[in-house]
């Protein structure tokens, strides 16, 4: 019998080549690191089952090469994604540069609501630093994303960043279902519209 | 690998660059279909597939939990008594003082008593406060499936296997009474009474066999070569038919790595689909090739001989399935027992399958998607014309679009180049055979302009779609390698269909739709008894007005319709081909009605001071076909959510 589970989270990293998603994933599946690079074949996906709010939930988090030439293989996969990990290495300024290529390319292929979440890799190496904390700060804010800096080597915040990334998703799950069956069954565009109209009346006679 | 030097000129292996992107987007190839000239190696193809194949055990899992999910709401809207509004919807106690206290649900808006619903605490959207809020078993089930499926994010229940151990009855869904689920159901019981017929009067056998002289095959990638063979056993059962569940026929499905890898990588390596079905006829040396073929069946490891279950599963969800972006499994499927041959190849089957059931266990018997049907192709080449001859002869077990269990299939063909593009900008088109699963085309279309030298590493594509007013829907696709094509004068070969790719999207972009196209959203609203239409928005509409533009706005009625709803209209939008409306309109009928009705919407544009043009219209109901009668069927099915959809809109005005 298999072990059953409450949710299925399928989660995607992409990134540039060598930024450390395969690490990233090795950390958070096996707890473990390894400093060999080996570049990730087209894709591959990990399993871990976590526990949120007493409900178990099954991430399959899919590992993608960063390589262009996989490309064709990988797009493939953005669909069915719900949460994305855009990775990058905060000692190469160009995989930085490079994370708005790969928020255009989930435009482009992954579907319009999936949660998106901006990880700036091996933070450990703060002496190779090339890319300060307040510029992915403030990259995240633009793009309205989470943001935080991990170290798969050192465990630094790997944990933490799938877990808000699976919570983030549940949350999501949660509002659908109330916004997909209205509490009133009403009109539900006629609902958002007076929307704004309730507010300023209700601050009005607040004040 | 010097991923680490990154100062290199055009590194390939990072993300390219703004201006790269941009010249990539003159070029009409999006970042993603960017060209590569490194096929993947034999070992990468490997390590790929090993992934697929692991994810595909993942999904087995998870559409089964699914069904299971499924089965759970539908045993609970089973039990449920329905006894009236004094009685509770599901255990039928009557309320009073000293009985059981009434709650209406929040959802069905139905009486049930307090054993029988659940209270839960509901987020208001602006603020932090908490509302409770009554559900009753089966909409706060409906919620959970909702959420546990994975249907939120979907916009749709993903696709689902029923769990086999309830299956006294052949689908669950049927037993459900006069509820919404039977709707549903009766319209998958039609379709495999349709489907049986066929299956049985079928008397082909059709296999595929490795060919021992590719280099790859023997390492069992993705580019093994194979030949479909395609030969008539006239001793076979004719058109008996026999029960729905007791096929004797072997179904044996074969998982080839092909079948999973060219939906992901046929676009950009060529290499994988060059080495795509194909063969010549020859019926000599059959034992021999029963031989390789249990050989390469133990190799694979996860061949699977099955009977009529798996047929009957994959009939029962061929309405479901369809679009998915998993893989598509090419399943080999013999038929007529009681032939000698055959005898011998099921001995050699059931051998390997033992083996292969050991190592997989009971799960990969589902490890497949629908089969599409087959199509039999014979291609020509006149090399002093420059030209090849394309006639498609026949199709066989398409999937059913109306509820009917018909469809109304055409082709459409053109060259896929070996950059990973169609050569032809216009596609060829077949006539439309009506209101059949196995047309008959013998139809041939003529590509001019094809060098010899192309053919070599080029793929005929063709893609089969259903012919509808409002929309084609998808029904298979096959490539056809062309590199032996010059050297005879004749091919004829049996493919089997595959899934959507990239290709048969271009396809279906190409067939042009003057009159735009329409989102459109559905729901049953159980509380309040009404069909509840959200015209979204619509797209690419005619101009119709001097200013190049057109001021649309959406008439709405439901005919025949038995509750005299009024028509609806919505607002203008002025000035605008792109109209976006959001608009919510009610329609009060039964779910009983709603198989009968039909929904009328006609777009047209506003014009004071002189009569209205028409732009565009869209009919759904039952009589639908395709997608079209998938929307309204889940909409009945699985009530109180929306169902959002695309539709094409026609141009004649039904309501003339």
């Amino acid at each position: 019998m298999a072990k059953t589970y409450d949710y299925l989270f399928k989660l995607l990293l992409i990134g540039d080549s060598g930024v450390g998603k395969t690490c990233i994933l090795f950390r958070f599946s096996e707890d473990a690191f390894n400093t060999t690079f080996i570049s990730t074949i087209g894709i591959d996906f990990k399993i871990r089952t976590i526990e949120l709010d007493n409900k178990k939930i099954k991430l399959q988090i899919w590992d993608t090469a960063g390589q262009e030439r996989f490309r064709t293989i990988t797009t493939a996969y953005y669909r069915g994604a719900m949460g994305i990990m855009l990775v990058y290495d905060i000692t190469q300024e160009k995989s930085f540069e490079n994370i708005k290529n790969w928020i255009r390319n989930i435009e482009e292929n992954a579907s319009a609501d999936v949660e998106k979440m901006l990880l700036g890799n091996k933070c450990e190496l703060n002496d190779k630093r090339q890319v300060s904390k307040e510029r992915g700060e403030q990259l995240a804010i633009e793009y309205g994303i989470k943001f935080m800096e991990t170290s798969a080597k050192a465990s630094i915040n790997v944990e933490e960043a799938f877990l808000t990334l699976a919570s983030d998703i549940k949350a999501k799950t949660e509002k659908r279902m109330e916004a997909n069956n209205p509490p009133k069954g009403g009109h539900q565009l006629k609902l958002t519209e007076s929307r704004p109209k309730d507010s300023w009346l209700s601050r009005c006679s607040l004040l | 690998m010097d991923f680490q030097n990154r100062n290199n000129t055009a590194n390939k292996f990072v993300c390219p660059s703004d201006r790269q992107l941009a010249l990539r987007a003159k070029l009409k190839a999006g970042w993603s279909s960017s060209k590569t000239s490194e096929p993947l190696r034999p070992e990468e193809q490997e390590a790929i597939i090993s992934v697929i194949r692991r994810n595909e055990e993942i999904e087995i899992a998870e559409r089964q939990r699914v069904g299971r999910l499924v089965e759970r709401v539908e045993k609970i809207k089973q039990h449920a008594v329905e006894r009236g509004p004094n009685c509770c919807r599901l255990c039928g106690d009557a309320f009073g003082l000293l009985r059981p206290h009434r709650i209406i649900c929040e959802d069905c808006r139905q009486a049930v008593c307090t054993k029988c619903s659940v209270d839960i605490n509901i987020r208001y959207h602006t603020s932090e406060r908490t509302r409770e809020i009554w559900l009753c078993r089966i909409c706060s089930e409906t919620r959970e499936m909702w959420k546990k499926s994975g249907a939120w994010f979907f916009k749709g229940l993903p696709k689902y296997d029923m769990p086999r151990s309830a299956s006294a009855t052949p689908t669950p869904t049927v037993t459900t009474g006069p509820g919404p689920g039977s709707i549903a159901g009766d319209m998958r019981a039609v379709q495999s009474c349709h489907g049986t017929p066929t299956r049985a009067g079928r008397v082909k056998k059709l296999t595929i066999r490795v060919n021992d002289s590719s280099s790859s095959s023997s390492n069992g990638s993705a580019s093994g070569h194979s030949e479909p063979e395609d030969e008539l056993d006239g001793a076979a059962m004719g058109g008996k038919m026999r029960p729905l569940g007791k096929l004797q026929r072997e179904d044996s499905f074969r998982l080839r790595a092909y079948g999973s890898i060219r939906n992901f990588i046929d676009g950009g390596e060529r290499k994988l689909s060059q080495s795509f079905f194909f063969g010549r006829q020859q019926s000599q040396h059959q034992q021999q090739q029963q031989h390789r073929n249990s050989e390469c069946m133990d190799y694979d490891n996860i061949s699977v001989s099955n009977a009529s279950t798996v047929a009957q599963l994959r009939r029962e969800s061929s309405f479901l399935r369809r679009g998915s972006i998993s893989s598509s499994w090419s399943i080999s499927d013999s038929s007529g027992s009681g032939n000698s041959a055959t005898q011998s190849q099921s001995q050699s089957q059931s051998q390997s399958q033992s083996q292969a059931q050991a190592m997989t266990g009971h799960s990969q018997q589902h490890c497949r998607d629908p089969l599409l049907g087959w199509l039999e192709i014979s291609i020509s080449y006149r090399e002093s014309f420059h030209s090849l001859d394309c006639t498609m002869v026949r199709a066989r077990d398409l999937p059913a679009m109306d509820s009917a269990g018909l469809a109304d299939p055409y082709c459409m063909l053109n060259i896929i180049t070996p950059e990973a593009h169609a050569k032809y900008t216009r596609w060829q088109r077949t006539k439309t055979v009506h209101k059949t699963r196995n047309p008959e085309f013998n139809e041939t279309l003529q590509f001019v302009g094809v060098e010899p030298e192309e053919l070599g590493n080029s793929l005929l594509y063709v893609a089969l779609f259903d012919d509808d007013k409002y929309g084609h829907d998808f029904l298979g696709a096959a490539k056809v390698c062309l590199s032996t094509v010059h050297s005879t004068s004749q091919y004829r070969i049996s493919v089997p269909l595959g899934a959507e790719d990239q290709y048969s999207n271009v396809a279906e972009m190409s067939q042009n739709w003057p009159n735009g196209k329409m989102l459109l959203s559905l729901c049953y609203n159980t509380k309040r008894r009404a069909l509840v239409v959200d015209v979204k928005q619509c797209i690419n509409l005619m101009a119709m007005d001097s200013n190049g533009s057109s001021d649309p706005f959406v008439k709405l009625q439901l005919k025949p319709d038995a509750h005299k709803n009024k028509k609806h209209k919505t607002s203008v939008k002025w000035r605008t081909l792109n109209p976006i409306y959001n608009e919510e309109f009610y329609f009060e009928a039964s779910p009983h009605d709603l198989n009968k009705e039909m929904l009328i919407l006609t777009v047209w544009d506003k014009d004071l001071g002189k009569s209205n043009d028409f732009l565009g219209s869209l009919q759904l109901g039952a009589q639908s076909k395709g997608e079209r009668l998938q929307q309204w069927l889940d909409c009945i099915r699985l009530p109180d959510h929306f169902h959002e959809k695309w539709h094409c809109l026609a141009a004649d005005n039904p309501t003339h």
